[in-house]
């Protein structure tokens, strides 16, 4: 799909909605289109002219559009991937619904297909498939980070391997923060230590407090407690856990 | 470890598991041994054994260095996974601290899965039962495979159901099945290598856990001689790796760690009854908030210290006094019934050798012994580890670890359990660099040496600061030594600094009772056998060669005498008999075997304001440090001065040497040559004579250098 490879966000946008209200109305407004994205009528008609341009629509009359058949398979392209990463942020992360049309909506134009095509098939493992009828699903949203109420599991979810957006170095916590480990960072035998004390992606560290001149770090792993030098906590990359609401 | 046990004849058990886990009170418990049992991490770094029977089987317990794993990363671990792979044990109890299973469980499924008969010991049980946590025994045993039972080593609890499990296991009695592990990709890659190396391999261990130590890298070389080490294996191990990592988005440590932990909590999770309450350790927190304080903590460190010192020294004045006054009661006692002209050199040998000497260390029991029970409380209530996380920034200025402070402190009871005890850093140069500026750190032996010098050239306000001045310039300058020699001889890059701080416990008095008798009973042996070997050495070679005449008598009769008492000329008609026969004893002395040693050393001590009887001394201390203190005795009370009115060897010392020569001798004897033993150990532990002998030669002319310096400078005021 060239065309496809062209729209920008916005352009994707509006032919998702175009999509939409042609699906109810048979014929998409450029009043209704401004009003379903929350733009001005003006803003809609050079956005309409683009989509034009790139044969994904045509228009019927002055204000009325209609998809062709190419824009018709574009559409339905992108509001695919729109409703697997909704589910998938429903389902499987269980965000609240709102978040996850947000989300959705950002993340649907900037991933490529083939990440696409993977997370669908991972989406249809653990939704469908009877191989995936493990416990994983379940044991990972008992994991504190889906599920705050829960302090079953300590370890168990949520390895994502190498740093991802919003992780930091541990030592960028403040005493009495807590963080989800998701990087241990340290090399050879103070890693390999701290692999058997449990450090370990998706457990839970809290800073305890600082030594005097801010080094070593106290920290609180599980139902033990450690020090660690400063240049090895930095080494540690965790996402922070917002403090539980009492 | 080498003993003269047939091994061959009876079962060899080991006692393993994470440090704090309370291993080595359950070893006592099982062995009834006298042993020392710390709060922190790597205390028991000597492998230990006892005996005991099991049915009707003889057993040799060893009790290994605690652990948090089996990689070979550090001299414990080395040793542990020696002891368990290598030297395969009839059975293995791992000791898991109760309060939190789930870290000792990952390493006992590590055991397991090495195809070691492990019974899981849930120990301290009696503290996670008191926190709230109820873990079901029967349904642990069930999902492990295994035996596990609750122990409180303390009390005893569970020790018997123990010893029931080992005597099953030992007659054989152990399913072979273990619970799987692995899952997924990673259990792919385990049962393909296993069956690689089960086609070729004549190992001891499964192929299983081979398999999981080709991927994880760590099998040691003697291993891998017996898998086939083929280009064929590694290069199926290097794929396979990459194939588990690439789809698991994780390097293969971290996937092993977590299927081990993974394992483990979900054992627990599937006994555990009831949670612990989640302020299980608030009181230990609480404490923490105020012992390691931001502000607060380096203070309280400090005055601990000082209190430490101040007990030691204040209190134990008391009861030392009572033994001085014992032995010169028994001295004296031994002179009045002693029939005259019968066996007197054996009157001589008893009285001035053996009391003078064992009996002048001796007396210095109650410091020793109080010194040593403040430490063993300092680390049976887990402080020494806070003292680590306080003291860590300030030692790395100086090139050591936070680590090295415990060794350090240790050194202040002894230089040789400090030494010993320099196996808790993992990296070499850490251990090496503590260990070469140990002795400098003012030892148990040398406080005698400083309660005999301190009061004789310090009037008495001054002594306690002069003291607690002596103990913090040694630390200054093993500090400043660690620095340079960081920049010089042990270059490095700073070592991880990762220690686990075990909640506070309160200690038994019997352990601590226990920690203090074992340690002063060391220093008490010491006085029994080498400090008696030497003293009787020295006697002899102070008492002989005896003279058949003295110069005294021919000046005496040609009239030439002269004799200087009191700043003023006496002429021969105005000397008493007594001062003649004090002047034929010393000339006797200084002809005698030790005075001749002391008269060629003297050019070389001269400078320092010392002269041969210091010398003499001095040849003493390197025996042993406290022997300085007996030497000094035998040398002036061999020089018949008693009837001079002075009753203490101070007041000798005082009225002999020069204040400048008093602050040289205590600087020479803090600094320079360490002991034999502390030679010895050194030697032991850092594997070279070389090292060893590099740090006798060069804290000895480090001393020397200072001492003379000190004497120059301070002469110029006094």
């Amino acid at each position: 799909m060239s065309q496809v490879a062209e729209l920008t966000p916005a352009l994707e946008d509006y032919l998702e909605t175009v999509y939409l209200l042609v699906e109810r109305n048979k014929v998409a407004r450029v009043r209704d289109i401004a009003s379903e994205r929350g733009v001005r009528p003006g803003s809609v008609s050079p956005a309409m002219k683009r989509l034009a341009d790139l044969g994904l629509v045509q228009y019927i009359q002055r204000e009325y559009v209609d998809l062709t058949p190419e824009g018709m398979t574009a559409a339905r392209h992108v509001l695919a991937r729109h409703r697997v990463l909704f589910r998938f942020f429903r389902k499987v992360l269980r965000l609240p619904e709102e978040v996850a049309e947000t989300e959705a909506c950002a993340m649907e134009h900037s991933l490529s297909s083939e990440t696409m095509d993977r997370m669908v098939s991972l989406f249809e493992f653990v939704d469908t498939c009877p191989q995936g009828q493990n416990d994983f699903l379940d044991r990972f949203h008992q994991c504190p980070i889906v599920n705050e109420d829960c302090e079953e599991c300590e370890h168990g979810c949520d390895r994502s391997g190498a740093g991802a957006v919003g992780d930091q170095s541990l030592t960028g916590l403040a005493a009495g923060e807590r963080g989800s480990v998701t990087r241990i960072g340290s090399h050879g035998a103070v890693r390999q230590r701290l692999l058997n004390m449990g450090m370990l992606p998706g457990t839970a560290v809290t800073i305890e407090r600082f030594a005097p001149g801010g080094d070593p770090v106290w920290i609180r792993l599980g139902s033990s407690q450690i020090a660690l030098r400063r240049h090895e906590a930095e080494a540690l990359m965790v996402r922070p856990i917002p403090p539980e609401n009492k | 470890m080498t003993s003269s046990i047939n091994r061959d004849s009876i079962s060899r058990v080991v006692l393993a598991g994470n440090p704090n886990s309370g291993k080595t009170s359950l070893f006592n418990r099982l062995t009834g041994a006298r042993q020392h049992v710390g709060n922190y991490p790597g205390v028991t770094v000597e492998s230990r054994e006892g005996r005991l029977e099991i049915g009707n089987k003889s057993v040799l317990l060893e009790d290994l260095p605690g652990t948090y794993g089996l990689e070979p990363w550090s001299a414990e671990e080395k040793v542990a996974r020696e002891q368990l792979l290598d030297h395969r044990p009839a059975a293995a109890v791992i000791v898991v601290d109760s309060s939190a299973p789930e870290r000792g469980l990952s390493f006992f499924l590590q055991v397991q899965l090495a195809g070691i008969p492990a019974i899981l010991c849930l120990n301290m049980a009696d503290e996670a039962r008191a926190a709230g946590q109820v873990l079901d025994v029967a349904e642990l045993t069930n999902a492990l495979q295994g035996p596990v039972v609750e122990t409180v080593a303390h009390t005893g609890e569970g020790v018997d159901a123990l010893l029931m499990e080992l005597e099953r296991i030992l007659a054989g009695h152990l399913e072979s099945e273990r619970p799987a592990l692995f899952h997924g990709e990673l259990a792919v890659a385990v049962r393909s290598l296993a069956s690689l190396v089960g086609e070729g391999g004549s190992s001891s261990l499964p192929a299983e856990y081979i398999a999981v130590q080709l991927l994880a890298g760590t099998v040691s070389g003697q291993e891998i001689d017996r898998v086939d080490s083929g280009d064929d294996l590694q290069r199926s191990v290097d794929e396979t790796r990459t194939r588990v990592e690439a789809s698991m988005g994780q390097d293969i440590a971290v996937a092993l760690a977590s299927a081990f932990f993974d394992g483990a909590s979900r054992f627990v999770h599937r006994a555990l009854r009831a949670k612990a309450r989640a302020d299980a350790r608030a009181s230990s927190d609480r404490v923490d908030q105020f012992l390691a304080h931001r502000v607060l903590g380096l203070p309280i460190f400090l005055a601990l210290m000082f209190g430490l010192f101040w007990a030691t020294f204040t209190l134990g004045d008391f009861p030392v006094g009572w033994l001085e006054s014992l032995f010169g009661v028994i001295g004296d006692w031994l002179m009045a019934v002693w029939p005259d002209g019968k066996l007197e050199w054996l009157r001589s040998l008893l009285i001035d050798g053996l009391i003078g000497g064992v009996g002048g260390v001796v007396v210095f029991v109650p410091n020793i012994v109080l010194l040593f029970l403040g430490l063993a409380l300092l680390e049976d209530t887990g402080y020494m580890a806070r003292g680590a996380f306080i003291m860590d920034r300030f030692m790395r200025r100086f090139g050591l670890h936070g680590k090295s402070f415990i060794p350090m402190v240790c050194g202040l009871g002894c230089s040789i359990p400090g030494i010993m005890g320099t196996r808790i850093l993992e990296d070499e140069k850490d251990r090496l660099l503590t260990m070469f500026v140990l002795p400098l750190m003012s030892c148990g032996a040398r406080l005698p040496i400083w309660l005999l010098l301190v009061p004789a050239f310090f009037p008495p306000a001054w002594r306690a600061p002069v003291l607690w001045g002596i103990y913090f310039f040694g630390a200054i300058v093993a500090l400043l030594l660690a620095l340079v020699l960081r920049r010089t001889v042990f270059k490095g890059k700073d070592t991880p600094f990762v220690m686990e701080l075990p909640p506070y416990r309160i200690p038994t008095l019997r352990a601590l009772v226990e920690k203090m008798w074992e340690r002063s009973w060391l220093y008490l042996r010491k006085a029994g056998t080498v400090i008696l070997g030497i003293s009787v050495v020295m006697w002899v070679i102070t008492a002989y060669p005896q003279l058949d005449s003295y110069e005294v008598d021919r000046a005496l009769e040609t009239g030439e005498l002269t004799v200087v008492a009191h700043g003023t000329a006496l002429s021969p008609g105005e000397v008493t008999e007594s001062e003649v026969e004090q002047l034929r004893q010393g000339e006797a002395l200084r002809a005698s075997v030790a005075g001749q040693i002391g008269t060629v050393m003297e050019p070389v001590i001269a400078p320092l304001g010392f002269d041969w009887k210091l010398g003499v001394a001095m040849v003493g201390s390197f025996a042993a440090k406290e022997v300085f203190v007996s030497q000094m005795a035998i040398v002036y009370s061999l020089g018949g001065e008693e009837e001079d009115g002075v009753d203490s060897l101070s007041e000798y010392i005082r009225r002999d040497y020069s204040p400048a020569a008093g602050v040289a001798l205590i600087l020479f004897l803090l600094i320079a040559t360490p002991c034999m033993a502390t030679l010895a150990v050194t030697r032991r532990e850092a594997g070279t004579w070389r090292f060893a002998l590099l740090q006798f030669g060069g804290l000895t002319l480090l001393g020397y250098v200072i001492a003379l310096a000190a004497y120059q400078i301070v002469g110029l005021f006094c």
